[in-house]
């Protein structure tokens, strides 16, 4: 069955027509051409392909795009700033070397983010928690913890600057 | 010293982040799959049986389902591929016989999934099944049916090397030990799955092929050859890669696929393989056997070593020769260690072939090697540093086997592990299930003699400055996400004294790079990096002439720093970069140079039979230290933390050979705690993320990185390989580790708890039978 | 693009009576909540499924909610994110909480429900493969073919059902609630269970599992689970525990689960345990494992490791309980 699938996109609204047994992975890569969504294995096995349903991770590869009916829906190509500007977990990312051939990069900041915007400072512990279903093959994930906490005391600093401006 | 002091102004030894970084954090980065588009998807129909002879395959029913574009079988291709010249016995879909399950026999290209998915239903096929080997004994079993009919015994390569007098050396020593360790297969599972992306362009008879490839280059000539196409009418692009780790060293059976179908098709045609797909295209490190003796003085003084390794190499050559001779040639170039023998068999299996993997063909060797040298430290109650220091190289040097040492930090290395691990006062302190662990290893900076050998230069990279004061350099060294790119933006940078962010890196298009051999044995740091520091002097020359005839100075007394140059001595007189630009320019328009690199005759190994491979520019080297905890409720092991120091003789970037040693250290740590291939009658049984174990963030340890500068005088900067180098390291330390926290020795790989937890059982059970006997 | 998924229908009923009107008209639909158990599995071709009923529109569907004498009734759409942080799981039942949070990863989490976890399918190494690896296999027992590959002799399936929630849950002595064509009825989550890994649900056709009640406890409860990596992984065997005074002394309720194909609750532990336990009875609760469990070899590790697992963790957990009841008194 074909239905039209209504829903926000990176901050804009969308409405396609969907089949009902379309994934959401292929909703996004084929039909909103939003390619950052990874595909890294054969079902839920290895976080590539995380977005955020209404704030929270989801692995797009095994979940219906008719699931995301009215939802808001992100990916990582929605994640940066104003005008295009990177954010500070993308600019921690890249400046730590948290991405090394990138595969698995899209996934991760999409936990990360979702993370910061719950928890202000997370200790090592919450970043390891918060990334356990995110696998990446390259950095041992030494530089991923550190770009997490590099941005979050980013993060952290801004506001405490804002406060106090 | 060649290496530049560490300031402010110089590109050479700051940290950079990589030049290519900003695409992968805000998606922008387009990998093969990202660019399928519209294209026509492709799938591949593959052996359900391990080893038959292939009686029929009937595509017509395929050919005739509405919207099948394209159907290809093994008729189509009548040419075999492969990586030496000497042993391409590989067709990209088998023609009469298959010879492992997974084994591509045909392909279709569709409108879409689900058709091509009918397609490869409607193909009949029929085998008629052979004899099937799954193990080394069983395929070198007299009465074993061969796999290739040229290699009798399935064996497809011995190895008989011997280097001074084994024998003698042994009788020396004051300990001699015996051991068997089995290595359990394992694969890179980098975590892009293979994809090509290929188009013909009709009317021009051109192919327009994308894929997931680390050497472009040999795939550009295999697609080729296998498709009886002018290079030149070909054009090879390689777009961000999702890792490799040497999956992708060779040309692979998905990409000539790929393109038979997009010029069967004359379109554009995409094929994604699945995950189980990739792990069965394999090129994974083989299941090994180590039986090695090694004799050792009561002062730690090792006396000579003999080395028998049988590997299990799957069902056709791929790097299968290269592997089992850098097994035995990397026995050399870490210790100071006279008498080797070496016996290696790699043989013939109805799996997927094996392949080159990161640490390639000495990562179980070094394994055996430095867990039997702890055993005899500990029998002999020396400390494991101590008997390392009692074995050391002193550098320049050439091995037994004719390897070159011009560089040797191990003994740095090994001070700054023993120190950052609190190693003497920590080691045997820790209580109980707790311990520590060390080991040491090298790896080659590149191979000094390439595969294909065709006499051109080792490396190429050209530069091109044109009005807009921006220097592009071209470089075919494919970045797949290890810094390669970086790298050459850097050593530009440097040698012309201007912003990195001034170079712009085009690397892999063939038309437009120079051709380059690829990602594999580390070599792109030593050798690309030597070509773009070459041809970034070259410039140098160009744009000193202009400045110097602007300035009315010798050429010889032009400096540049910080894009400014000036006269040497003299304050004044300066011009900027844009103003030196203009001056040459007008000499004679756009300016395009060029720099090489070739590996020096003496670097390219001894004269014996393979005594290329493992014959290198120089050594990386590696000591690190492990500490683990192990459960023996559960007999899981807990890698706690890593001190790891590396050679790599200048850091030219420390942000990525961090990166580097860290990525390499931690697969080092998969192999040895979890991951490993496992077969029912040849069906992967680990065909998926879920089986095949890659550790998440809650298995892996901080690691504590050291960077040893042993500055080598023929590297770039001073410049080795760095990430290679540490891996093989970590499964020897670990197992070290294990060893005191719990006394148990083990001789397999992975120490995944089941083999702990027996191993432990089998322990108790012989003590209580001892202390039965005593009692009795 | 990724392999197409066959084609199905998706309804997503708001109300357990039209839910009830969709199952008698489309029997053969097959129901999803968070889908990150059927999803995988109809991918890889395992499930024939004309039509899908999406259950997480229901009422009351995923609400936590304290019953009369401390009893909870959790409801079936709970997600296992919010069970791993809900405040009425924080306490003594903190055994559940344990679970869920070892469950898969966190994006699983966020969309995996109690009632999919506990309704899961079961798995084995010659089962959850895709369609050209079975069928090169011969298919199998549990779908499609006619021989256990793991157990070819016998006469059923042996793959190993691995919720983690089941197995604290049943310890803490759970009871479901199932939905059905002739009313709601409540079962011990125990008896939900069959001996085959074929047919493992004791569901009736057309029934739902829409809650599990928990009754009062006041003890202390632990969960833990073997497994390679410390994320993702299905346990291998996963026992849950739980400890209650009792008149005389202490029960110990002890549920293992990933090691068959049902949940096993150890049967013979004494009614009334001393404290501090003995080692004594430390080793008969790890025989008691041992010889209850029956492990085949439908995972990669050993049927053998996860026997001596499976009574490793039990007799871990019950020493830590009893020293926690002992400290706390
Ligand atoms: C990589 C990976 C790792 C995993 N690791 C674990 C793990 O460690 N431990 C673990 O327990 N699970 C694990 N799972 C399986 C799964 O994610 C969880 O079991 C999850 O809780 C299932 O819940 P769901 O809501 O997503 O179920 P769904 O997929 O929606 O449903 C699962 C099954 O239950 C049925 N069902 C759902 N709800 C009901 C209901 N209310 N009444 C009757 N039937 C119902 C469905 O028809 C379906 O057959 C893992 C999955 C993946 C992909
Ligand atoms: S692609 Fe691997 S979890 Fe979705
Ligand atoms: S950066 Fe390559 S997989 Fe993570």
């Amino acid at each position: 069955m074909t239905r039209i699938l209504r829903l926000t996109l990176n901050g804009r609204a969308r409405a396609d027509a969907v089949a009902d047994n379309l994934l959401l992975i292929d909703y996004l890569r084929d039909a909103a051409r939003l390619t950052s969504v990874k595909q890294g294995c054969d079902g839920g096995e290895c976080g590539a392909c995380l977005v955020l349903v209404d704030g929270s991770p989801r692995p797009a590869c095994i979940t219906l795009a008719a699931q995301c009916e009215g939802a808001k829906v992100e990916t990582l190509e929605g994640l940066s700033g104003p005008g295009g500007a990177l954010s500070p977990l993308q600019r921690a990312f890249h400046e730590r070397l948290g991405a090394q051939c990138g595969f698995c990069t899209p996934g991760m900041v999409v936990s990360a983010t979702a993370l910061l915007r719950k928890t202000k400072r997370p200790d090592e512990g919450a970043i390891r928690a918060a990334l356990e279903g995110n696998l990446c093959r390259c950095t041992g994930y030494v530089k991923i913890i550190d770009a997490v906490q590099t941005a979050a005391a980013e993060m952290a600093a801004d506001q405490t600057a804002e406060a106090a401006g | 010293m060649n290496a530049p002091a560490r300031t402010a102004t110089r590109a050479a030894g700051t940290r950079t982040p990589l030049v290519d970084g900003i695409e992968k954090v805000t998606g922008r980065a387009r990998f093969t799959a990202d660019l399928a588009g519209d294209a026509a998807v492709a799938r591949i129909l593959r052996s359900p049986v391990a080893h038959g002879v292939i009686r029929r395959i009937d595509t017509t029913a395929a050919e005739a389902l509405p919207g099948v574009l394209a159907v290809v079988t093994g008729a189509d291709c009548a040419h075999p591929f492969g990586v030496l010249p000497i042993a391409m016995n590989e067709y990209p879909m088998a023609r009469d016989r298959v010879r492992y399950r997974g084994e591509p026999v045909a392909a279709v290209a569709a409108v879409d999934a689900a058709t091509a998915a009918r397609a490869l239903k409607a193909i009949e096929l029929q085998i008629d099944p052979l004899p099937a080997y799954f193990t080394a004994t069983e395929a070198r079993a007299p009465d074993a049916v061969l796999l290739h009919d040229d290699k009798p015994g399935n064996v497809e390569r011995e190895v008989h090397h011997v280097f001074g007098d084994p024998d003698a050396g042994l009788a020396e020593a004051d300990l001699v030990r015996t051991a068997t360790f089995t290595c359990a297969e394992i694969n890179h599972a980098q975590m892009e799955p293979h994809a090509a992306v290929a188009e013909w362009v009709p009317g021009r008879e051109e192919l327009i092929f994308h894929s997931v490839t680390q050497v472009p280059f040999y795939t550009h000539k295999h697609l080729a050859r296998c498709l009886e196409m002018d290079p030149a009418k070909i054009r090879l692009v390689k777009p961000f890669v999702g890792g490799g780790f040497g999956s992708r060293t060779e040309t692979l059976n998905f990409e000539i696929i790929a393109g038979l179908l997009a010029r069967r098709t004359g379109g554009r045609v995409a094929l994604v393989l699945s995950r189980e797909e990739t792990l069965i295209s394999h090129r994974g490190r083989p299941e090994t056997e180590v039986t090695l003796a090694l004799g050792m003085r009561a002062d730690g003084r090792l006396t000579a070593c003999k080395a028998e390794v049988v590997m299990r190499g799957g069902a056709y050559a791929g790097y299968g020769i290269v592997t089992i001779l850098y097994a035995g040639a990397l026995l050399h170039g870490l210790y100071d260690l006279p008498n080797i023998r070496y016996d290696g068999y790699r043989v013939y299996a109805n799996l997927p072939p094996c392949g080159a993997m990161r640490g390639h063909g000495t990562v179980d060797v070094r394994h055996a090697f430095e867990t039997l040298v702890d055993r005899m430290a500990h029998e002999l109650d020396l400390d494991p540093f101590t008997v390392r220091r009692a074995n050391l190289l002193e550098a320049p040097l050439f091995t037994p086997n004719g390897l070159m040492v011009n560089s040797y930090g191990l003994p740095d290395c090994l001070d700054r592990v023993e120190a950052a691990s609190g190693w003497k006062e920590r080691r045997g302190k820790l209580g109980p299930g707790r311990g520590l662990g060390m080991a040491c290893s090298h790896y080659v900076s590149g191979a000094a003699k390439p595969v294909h050998w065709t006499g051109e230069p080792h490396a190429v990279v050209a530069l091109r400055l044109d009005f807009d004061g921006a220097v592009t350099a071209l470089t075919g060294a494919p970045e797949i996400g290890q810094g390669s790119s970086t790298m050459v933006a850097i050593s530009v940078a440097d040698t012309l004294g201007i912003d990195v962010g001034r170079v712009r890196v085009v690397c892999g298009d063939s038309a437009t790079v120079p051709k380059d051999n690829g990602a594999y044995s580390s070599r792109i740091t030593f050798m690309v990096g030597n070509a773009a520091i070459g041809a970034a002097r070259n410039l140098r020359t160009e744009l000193a002439q202009a400045a110097a005839a602007k300035l009315e100075a010798d050429p010889a007394d032009i400096d540049c720093a910080g894009e400014v140059f000036s006269v040497r001595g003299s304050a004044q007189s300066q011009l900027t970069w844009a103003e030196v630009v203009a001056a040459a320019l007008a000499v004679d328009g756009p300016i395009t140079v060029k720099g090489s690199f070739t590996t020096p005759e003496k670097a390219q190994g001894g004269g014996h039979r393979g005594g290329a491979v493992g014959s290198t520019m120089g050594f990386s080297y590696a000591a690190q230290v492990v500490e683990a905890t192990v459960d023996v409720d559960l007999g899981r092991i807990t890698v706690d933390r890593v001190w790891v120091a590396l050679d790599c003789g200048f850091a030219i970037n420390p942000l990525a050979v961090e990166g580097q040693i860290e990525g390499s250290v931690w697969m080092g740590m998969g192999q040895a705690l979890m991951e490993e291939t496992r077969y029912a009658e040849g069906l992967p049984l680990h065909a998926s993320l879920l089986e095949y174990r890659v550790p998440t963030i809650a298995d892996s340890p901080p690691i504590e990185v050291h960077i040893v500068e042993s500055v080598d005088p023929l590297g770039p900067f001073g410049a080795k390989e760095a990430g290679e180098g540490a891996l093989s390291g970590f499964p020897p330390a670990l197992a070290a580790a294990v060893a005191d926290a719990i006394g148990l020795d083990m001789d397999a790989l992975p120490l995944s708890p089941d083999r702990v937890l027996e191993a432990l059982v089998a322990k108790r059970r012989a003590a209580q039978r001892a202390k039965r006997r005593e009692d009795a | 693009m990724t392999e197409a998924l066959a084609d199905f229908t998706l309804h997503r009923p708001e109300s357990l009576e039209s839910l009830a009107i969709l199952r008698r008209a489309v029997p053969e639909a097959r129901l999803i909540a968070g889908g990150t158990d059927l999803l995988p599995n109809l991918r890889r071709g395992l499930v024939d499924a004309p039509a899908l009923i999406d259950l997480t529109a229901l009422p009351d569907f995923a609400e936590i909610e304290p019953l009369a004498q401390g009893a909870l009734r959790l409801g079936a759409g709970l997600r296992l994110a919010d069970l791993a942080r809900a405040p009425e799981l924080a306490g003594p039942r903190q055994a559940v909480a344990e679970a869920a949070r070892g469950v898969a990863g966190p994006a699983h989490r966020n969309a995996a429900t109690l009632g999919g976890n506990l309704c899961q399918d079961t798995r084995c190494l010659y089962y959850n493969q895709s369609d050209w690896w079975r069928a090169a296999n011969g298919y199998c027992l549990k779908y499609r073919g006619d021989t256990c590959h793991v157990a070819p002799q016998g006469k059923r399936c042996r793959a190993a059902f691995a919720s983690d929630l089941a197995a604290p849950l049943i310890a803490l002595g759970a009871e479901v609630a199932l939905a059905g064509p002739v009313g709601e009825r409540r079962l011990p989550l125990a008896d939900l269970y069959r001996d085959d890994g074929a047919d493992h649900l004791a569901l009736a056709p057309g029934e739902v599992l829409i809650a599990v009640h928990l009754p009062p406890f006041a003890g202390l409860s632990a969960y833990e689970k073997a497994r390679q990596r410390r994320a993702i992984d299905f346990p291998i065997a996963g026992v849950g525990a739980a400890l209650a005074r009792v008149t005389g002394g202490w029960r110990l309720s002890l549920a293992v689960t990933g090691t068959d194909s049902r949940p096993v609750a150890i049967a013979g532990i004494d009614d009334a345990l001393d404290l501090p336990l003995s080692d004594d009875m430390l080793a008969r609760i790890d025989k008691a494992v041992q010889k209850q469990v029956t492990p085949m070899r439908s995972t990669m590790i050993s049927s053998h490791y996860r026997r001596l697992a499976a009574s490793a963790l039990a007799r871990r957990l019950a020493q830590r309980l009893a020293e926690q009841a002992r400290d706390a008194r």
